[in-house]
């Protein structure tokens, strides 16, 4: 065990003087803010482009009080209204000049026809057309009143029909109902996000286990440790020296995510929904997840000395960790059903699936999270094992990469 | 001298092949002993079963002055014949790192590392990246590797190949060096001129079969006969009449006569006829090197001296 110390020791301080670990690591947040704040800056650079629509309005109903608050606020329309007595034919040379702008007559005629007349200069776009419906329901008020309707009667008639569907059973109802007064469940889906976290990151630094046990290889380093230390010392510092990698990844990631996130969600306690019993859980599930993957990728790493050349075999195995993405759709429509269960028992997908399940479950199945840690523990027991005779054998052929056979002959060795 | 390793009986198979039949050494402290053999005969799987890289299927490895069944990894020093180094760290880490797995205290691995890099020709070099250093000189810092725990007992496979001449000499001197300080040396090659200078015993393997072990005087006295060149135009009919001449090798100008083991030398040389064309004239034992070519081709001219001699 001390001697699995020093290599995981050695194998942490070589990686974080390691430049392109360091780049990463500061980068790939900012990559993460970059991506999730790209596409709202670029559209708000479209709006700044166009600048608000000049109008002018000739209101002699007086409906523009009712619907000024609205305007003003620029969250349906963005124009910058200007009142005005001109009339139709003044407004129309006027116009030619100005060709961002539009004119707007609304007068007895109006009411009576149901017809609002208005101009807009060539430049103006099609969105003006769908803009200038704010002035639909207080036109419409105006002309019921005339026609003689009471307030209650007005009232009636401007409500659209509304349909509500119940839900079958009472509990759910509830909780639906609580879901959406907070609009997104964050009390549930924070510490499923940190355990999430977590587990992609050092799934992330369980693949750089593959490139070090694959690269110990390729500069033929590994004979000169094993005078030193026995495989399986080796193997486990490995493991375990990619695994402070990966705390520490989360750990910047989260210095600098954290403070973003409170800013930017400053009416959810964020810190009080995080530190709860919940995320000590699954935070456990994804170290466990970790720990499969990491001996799955250390023993497969000892197999390949040259990536470039290896087959689908090990690129697919690679592949395995991804495996629960496939499944986010079936899951979170029912984190219940069989798809769930059934991924939850197999310790591929079970890290992913469960952490997923618990943070869309209100009512934990303890038995069955409790019958998948068993089943994740045991196959970590069987990987290692596994592992450490792929790891042995592997990691001593010289110039060349394990074919399927091969590996297959050293498990049964 | 004192054992510090023995090997019993080593037997080993790959799949149905037995790659070691038999195996048997010890390595005493302050001798260089070294495993010869050519290509594919088994040495780097012997060395690898003596440090547990591999276990044999048969026989037995002993390291005395210590007790248990568990190898003393921290007293060896080892250099693999597959050997590197890990490629973007410092010259001076790599070497703390090596002197911490062995338990060796950190601050003396430094001075010792230092030393070394300056005996060796790298002074300055600590600081320096792994990539930047040419093959020769991460040669020279993975045989410092292996030898900066001072260990009691130094397995080298092939520590020279890929050296220039110059870097042979100077590791050469330093194993030299070493044994002479105490430490038991067991080395691997095929460079049979640099053994034979400095070994102190050795261990010829051929398709995982002893075929010579002993010291090397023994060896030269027991299998090195003597064998007389001759430079000038001779016939081949002039050396017939000669005694003890077991085969002629003639080309061009040069003939070389193999003469049997029991050959008085002196009496030999009064019976040259006196009309052979002499330009130069040398009497001296067959090298190591032409016993193991002999060997390697299966010519086994030492094997059968080796046979007729018991």
């Amino acid at each position: 065990m001390r001697n699995s110390l020093k290599v995981a020791k050695w194998e942490f301080r070589r990686n974080i003087r390691n430049k392109s670990f360091i780049v990463s690591l500061f980068l790939t947040p900012v990559i993460f803010v970059i991506f999730a704040t790209a596409p709202t800056l670029l559209s708000s650079f479209g709006d700044d482009e166009s600048e608000s629509t000049k109008v002018y309005l000739n209101d002699q109903l007086g409906v523009y009080d009712s619907v000024e608050p609205a305007i003003e606020e620029g969250e349906f329309v963005d124009w910058d209204v200007e009142q005005t007595d001109a009339d139709l034919e003044s407004m129309k040379t006027q116009l030619q000049s100005e060709e961002e702008s539009a004119y707007i007559l609304l007068n007895d005629e109006t009411v009576e026809t149901g017809t609002v007349t208005y101009l807009t200069g060539d430049e103006l776009g099609a969105g003006f057309e769908s803009a200038i419906r704010v002035f639909e329901q207080p036109i419409k008020q105006l002309q019921l009143k005339q026609a003689g309707l009471s307030a209650e009667q007005m009232q009636v008639v401007a409500n659209p029909i509304q349909f509500e569907s119940v839900e079958l059973t009472e509990s759910t109802g509830e909780a639906m109902g609580e879901g959406e007064t907070m609009g997104f469940p964050y009390e549930r889906a924070i510490p499923a996000i940190f355990a999430g976290l977590v587990l992609f990151s050092i799934v992330i630094s369980g693949m750089m286990i593959f490139q070090s046990a694959s690269q110990e290889k390729k500069d033929k380093v590994a004979e000169i440790i094993l005078s030193s230390v026995t495989t399986g010392e080796l193997m486990q510092g490995k493991i375990l020296g990619y695994f402070s990698l990966g705390i520490l990844q989360v750990a910047v990631w989260l210095t600098m995510a954290l403070p973003i996130a409170i800013w930017k969600l400053d009416d959810v306690p964020l810190l009080e929904y995080l530190f709860v019993p919940e995320t000590l859980l699954l935070t456990f599930i994804a170290v466990l997840g970790y720990l499969l993957f990491a001996s799955i990728f250390v023993g497969l790493g000892a197999t390949i000395e040259d990536y470039s050349t290896s087959g689908n075999f090990q690129g697919f195995v690679l592949m395995i960790p991804f495996l629960p993405f496939v499944l986010i759709g079936p899951i979170f429509s029912n984190p219940s059903g069989v798809v769930a269960q059934v991924a939850s028992y197999v310790p591929f997908t079970a890290p992913g699936v469960l952490i997923m399940r618990l943070s869309a479950l209100d009512e934990w199945p303890w038995i069955e999270i409790i019958i998948a840690i068993a089943v994740l523990i045991l196959s970590i027991w069987i990987f290692m094992k596994l592992a450490g005779k792929i790891f042995q054998v592997g990691i001593l052929i010289y110039g060349k990469n394990a074919t399927p056979q091969e590996i297959w002959k050293w498990l049964r060795a | 001298m004192e054992k510090v390793l023995s090997v019993e009986h080593l037997q080993k198979s790959f799949k149905n092949t037995k790659v070691l039949k038999d195996i048997s050494f010890d390595v005493h402290q302050g001798e260089i002993m070294a495993i010869l053999g050519p290509n594919g005969a088994g040495k780097s799987t012997t060395i690898r079963n003596i440090m547990g890289i591999m276990y044999p299927d048969e026989g037995r490895v002993t390291f005395h002055n210590h007790n248990g069944d568990e190898i003393p990894r921290h007293k060896i020093g080892y250099l693999p014949e597959e050997r590197g180094l890990y490629k973007n760290v410092k010259v001076m880490d790599i070497l703390l790192y090596f002197a911490n797995l062995k338990d060796y205290p950190k601050e003396k691995a430094r001075k010792r590392a230092l030393d070394y890099l300056k005996k060796l020709g790298l002074e300055g070099k600590e600081n320096a990246s792994v990539e930047e250093l040419s093959k020769g000189m991460g040669q020279k810092v993975q045989f410092i590797g292996s030898i900066i725990h001072e260990p009691e007992l130094l397995i080298l496979d092939e520590p020279f190949s890929g050296l220039d001449p110059v870097s042979q000499e100077i590791f050469k001197d330093e194993i030299k060096n070493l044994a002479k300080n105490g430490t038991a040396i067991l080395l691997s090659s095929h460079q049979m001129n640099l053994v034979e200078e400095m070994c102190d015993r050795l261990f010829m393997i051929s398709k995982g079969q002893k075929v010579i072990y002993g010291s090397m005087d023994q060896v030269k006295a027991e299998y090195a006969n003597f064998k007389c060149t001759i430079r000038g135009k001779n016939g081949q009919n002039t050396f017939k009449s000669l005694p003890d001449v077991t085969r002629i090798d003639q080309s061009d100008d040069i003939s070389v006569l193999y003469l049997s083991k029991d050959v008085h030398v002196t009496n030999w040389l009064k019976q040259l006829p006196n009309d052979l064309n002499v330009q130069e004239l040398s009497v001296d034992r067959v090298s190591l090197h032409e016993i193991f070519v002999d060997i390697a081709t299966d010519k086994n001219i030492a094997q059968e001296a080796g046979e007729s001699d018991a």
